[in-house]
């Protein structure tokens, strides 16, 4: 019997260790990023969508659009959904929506306005909208909705609206909002607005009850799709809304279908199972270009890639780093143009601050970085006195200790390859930083717990730059807090108030470009790469795509593509 | 009598294994580094209430081993203020009246005052403050913690609810799965049973020839070549003409019959010939070194004296030994098996028990990891069991000892 109990250990020993090398294999998902849209600029809510009546020949073949993708809808509540924003928004419709990055536009809404001293917000809600249970979806549901996440909870949504005092419905098509500050995102906030309908969360008053409910009939929104089945992490099949709003849907059918890599997904692609492609590996990008019926996409989007320097207080690091000369001197010695090759294939654009340049005039177009200059980082590092006096190549500092720094990044090739640019860039101006790759959770606990010097992270950002904005604020240094770097300055905190409660758009810019400036001078963190987003589709099943929101899926697009005969 | 002694012993030992197994199993996930929530979450945006809710709908709010902190507290006193600061004169939170039962935060440093709070039914805080000690009663549960809920829940037959997909529950998720991963792992290891036997067979009986050298070099070569390369040589070599990923095309359903279990079987493919190929040399080698050791025993120099031709050498005396050794080795690849299904079922996209476990790792899913690898070690048990009692029928000459 001994040796049966050795048999099963050395199995579960070898389970074991075949699971902690699969650990190493996860990469951190896109965060909710987002850039949908909804339909086309202001429809006339009137028209109702009747079947046209029209001599067609023959009715037409159903169309059916299939997407690979590697990540799919968590789950069939959006309450407790975390992720897989733009597929939630082919399901539901927000009061606002977007089309090209960065640019709002109606949703449920047709217009609005804001009283004078930008406390009250007048919303005037569309007629016709239904959701897909015959509900219609008119400015009291819409009121009901907002009132019962914010009451109720949901899980990634009901805090966005904090400062949401009084949410209420005047008729059936006025919906009017309170706010305690005048807020400067009102569009924003309106845009991640999800509508759900009361008859199906109506029955519940507790977060707890409604957490548990996973019903298919779930997912009943407005929008453009019903969802029609849905099999966690296998696929995900969405139904055309023959009554939608903005008009039928040109695609009748659509299929996500999930892949357990980016690399098996262009072989579905390739073979045919698929006709689009949610994300493509740099690696595959010259194949993929090569073949006549593939149409690659490279977008501009708002994620990027950044290496967070430790400059809390109370940190572990060597106090070294809380010199900003030796965080300067860190920034020449990155070569960003090589990273930008290396992970993206140089389709991606070198970083300078937290808000990307395809945020439009939110990002400081005036802040240049300093580019790759070994030369300068030695030179800096001597003036201030870091030299070499033991002659190891490793510069030391006035008492003593030498430049020796953890660095650190997330699991994976590319991160492997782009730590060594950086690490090889900082051991030429005399500074050590040997690479550790660790997987993301494992990383987390030690940022948190201030218990590093140097940490690689992908960020995926937010149409609205308010994120890029908290990511820095002082409040935001706690353990389940957004920012990583340690950084902490009162007026950069002041100057967050200002830019959320500036309603005018030219004022809170300028405060936007005032804070970006200085993060990028104190450098807690420095802004790597933005990350292109790649997507390809087979220009042979659908054409008119629209490329202006770094995914040709958006709602905004799917409603104007075009199936090829 | 014997044989009734020998199954209760093994029943007994095979029992004590699935305990040692289900605590193990509980421990084995909690040192992997991380944390479910964080994992999970990762960079979406959520407040710090949402973070407690979540952990406490996923019990990671509570203690590992023991819960020494006390999960309510109920008033005996007929009347009690909860106080903003343990001392007299501070502002009152809350009025608690006899009976009231409050949540349990923790004890003041001297012991006299215990801080207490009022959740309202959605679980968020109303009113938190400090009530002197003798005035109320800490009800201590040390079993309210998650190693004891998780075995309370698994006497009672629950494995509990999915982190990732919230609120599946665990045993849903495993029904529906292990059928697909049962099919892909009986096709693949009948068919790596049946080719390794017969080309075992082959290579032993013509040891030493081209056939032999050539037979054995392949073997070693894809039983050297790692599951999920081969796969994946299999999938550019193939794309296009078989489907690469995937147990059925979507839109598929077995209501529509043949056309479904067509696509299927086509589906099954590739996999099942990653596996098969992968596991036949194991088996393949056995099988011709238990044969060449037979051929070498005495009895079959008088077999083949007897005039007796090589089929009826082979299958009357060479095999019947021969097999021993084939029975041991299938049912502890069993195991092993499920390791190898991971990786295909990876490669691949199908979605399987493999597949599942898989996610579950990247989501450190703890109940869908806890729940996978019970019924992997139920099976592994199951199997072992299977092996001595076939090995005692097989062998007369292993009694019981």
């Amino acid at each position: 019997m001994k040796n049966k109990l050795w048999k099963l250990l050395t199995v579960m020993i070898a389970l074991t260790m075949l699971i902690t090398s699969l650990v190493g294999c996860t990469t951190p998902t896109e965060e909710p990023t987002e850039s949908p849209a909804p339909e086309e600029p202001v429809v006339e809510p009137t028209e109702e969508p009747v079947v046209e009546p029209t001599d067609e020949p023959a009715p037409p073949e159903p169309v059916t659009m299939r997407i690979g993708t590697t990540f799919l809808l968590d789950t069939v509540n959006i309450n407790v959904s975390w992720t897989s924003w733009q597929m939630w928004r082919l399901i539901y419709d927000s009061v606002v929506e977007t089309g090209e990055l960065g640019v709002y536009r109606p949703g449920l809404a047709e217009s609005w306005e804001v009283s004078d001293d930008g406390l009250v917000w007048t919303f005037k809600i569309r007629e016709g909208a239904t959701f897909h249970d015959g509900t219609p979806c008119t400015a009291e549901e819409v009121a009901w909705s907002l009132n019962w996440m914010i009451d109720v909870g949901n899980d990634s949504l009901s805090y966005l609206w904090w400062n949401f005092t009084e949410v209420v419905a005047l008729d059936a098509t006025t919906l009017q909002i309170t706010t305690g500050d005048p807020l400067g995102n009102m569009e924003y906030l309106m845009f991640w607005a999800f509508i759900v309908p009361e008859s199906v969360w109506g029955q519940f008053d507790t977060y707890e009850t409604m957490a548990e409910f996973v019903d298919l009939s779930a997912a009943t929104g407005t929008g453009p799709y019903k969802l029609a089945e849905y099999e966690a992490d296998d696929y995900l099949l969405l139904e055309a809304n023959e009554n939608y709003w903005g008009g039928k849907p040109p695609v009748d059918t659509i299929i996500f279908q999930q892949y357990a890599s980016e690399d098996a997904m262009v072989q579905a692609l390739m073979a045919g199972e698929v006709d689009i492609v949610d994300g493509i590996p740099s690696t595959a990008l010259t194949t993929l270009q090569d073949l006549e019926n593939v149409q690659v996409e490279i977008m501009q989007a708002y994620a990027l890639d950044e290496l967070s320097i430790n400059t809390h207080e109370d940190g572990t690091q060597p106090e070294s780093l809380l010199d900003p000369v030796v965080r300067k001197a860190i920034e020449y010695a990155i070569d960003r143009e090589a990273i930008n090759q290396v992970a993206y294939a140089g389709l991606g654009t070198p970083g300078t601050t937290m808000i990307a340049p395809s945020l439009g005039d939110w990002h400081n177009s005036e802040i240049e970085a300093v580019t790759f200059n070994i030369e300068e980082a030695n030179r800096i590092l001597d003036e201030a006195g870091y030299v070499d006096g033991d002659g190891d190549g490793i510069r030391e500092w006035s008492d003593g200790t030498p430049l020796e720094y953890r660095l650190m990044a997330t699991e994976g090739a590319t991160y492997a390859r782009m730590l060594e640019i950086i690490s090889d860039g900082m051991a030429q101006a005399g500074i050590s930083a040997p690479p550790t790759l660790m997987d993301y959770d494992s990383q987390a606990a030690l940022v948190y717990a201030w218990d590093y010097d140097l940490n690689m992270w992908q960020w995926g950002m937010d149409i609205d730059p308010d994120f890029g904005m908290v990511i820095f604020k002082c409040e935001e240094r706690y353990e389940w807090g957004w920012n990583p770097n340690g950084y902490c300055n009162e007026d950069y905190d002041a100057l967050y108030v200002q830019s959320a409660t500036a309603v005018d758009h030219e004022e809170r810019r300028a405060v936007i470009w005032e804070m970006q400036e200085m993060i990028y001078e104190a450098r807690p963190w420095i802004v790597l790469v933005y990350i292109p987003s790649m997507q390809a589709y087979d220009n042979t099943a659908f054409t008119g795509f629209k490329t202006d929101a770094a995914n040709i899926w958006t709602k905004w697009s799917i409603m104007e593509v075009e199936p090829v005969q | 009598m014997q044989r009734g002694d020998y199954l209760i012993r093994k029943t007994f030992y095979a029992l004590i294994t699935l305990i040692v197994v289900i605590i193990f199993n509980f421990f084995l996930f909690r040192i992997l580094p991380g944390d479910p929530v964080r994992a999970l979450i990762q960079n979406a945006r959520m407040d710090h209430d949402a973070v407690d809710r979540i952990k406490a709908q996923f019990g990671l709010d509570k203690p590992i081993w023991f819960n020494f902190e006390g999960s309510t507290v109920q008033v005996i006193a007929s009347e009690v203020s909860l106080l903003a600061e343990p001392e007299a004169g501070s502002s009152v939170e809350h009025t608690a009246s006899a009976g009231e039962r409050l949540n349990y935060e923790q004890r003041s440093e001297d012991g006299q005052w215990i801080l207490a709070a009022r959740s309202n039914a959605e679980g968020s805080v109303t009113a938190r403050g400090w009530a002197p000690a003798e005035s109320v009663k800490v009800s201590v549960n040390p079993l309210d913690s998650q190693f004891f809920v998780y075995m309370r829940n698994l006497l009672q037959g629950e494995l509990g609810d999915s982190f990732a997909q919230r609120g599946v529950p665990v045993s849903e998720l495993l029904a529906e799965r292990v059928w697909r991963t049962v099919v892909l792992l009986v096709i693949g290891e009948v068919t790596a049973i049946v080719l390794g036997i017969m080309l075992g067979i082959v290579a032993s009986w013509r040891r030493g020839s081209r056939l032999d050298t050539g037979i054995m070099l392949w073997g070693l070569f894809t039983w050297s070549i790692p599951t999920f390369f081969f796969g994946i040589i299999l999938v550019i070599l193939a794309s296009g003409h078989l489907p690469t990923g995937r147990m059925v095309t979507v839109g598929l359903k077995p209501e529509d019959g043949w056309a479904y279990w067509a696509d299927v079987g086509k589906h099954l493919i590739l996999p099942t010939i990653t596996l098969g190929i992968g596991f036949t040399s194991s088996y393949m080698m056995v099988m011709r070194s238990s044969i060449v050791e037979v051929l070498s025993e005495d009895y079959i120099l008088t077999a083949k004296a007897k005039g007796l031709n090589t089929f009826q050498i082979l299958r009357d005396h060479a095999l019947k030994n021969a097999m021993l050794p084939m029975v041991t080795l299938i049912t502890l690849s069993l195991g092993y098996t499920v390791g190898g299904a991971i990786q295909v079922e990876t490669v691949f996209s199908w979605p399987g028990v493999g597949r599942l476990i898989y996610d579950a790792v990247g989501d450190r899913d703890f109940p869908v990891l806890q729940g996978a690898f019970l019924l992997i070690a139920i099976s592994v048990i199951a199997a072992n069991f299977l092996s001595d009692l076939l090995y005692s029928a097989l062998d007369p000459r292993v009694k019981v000892e």
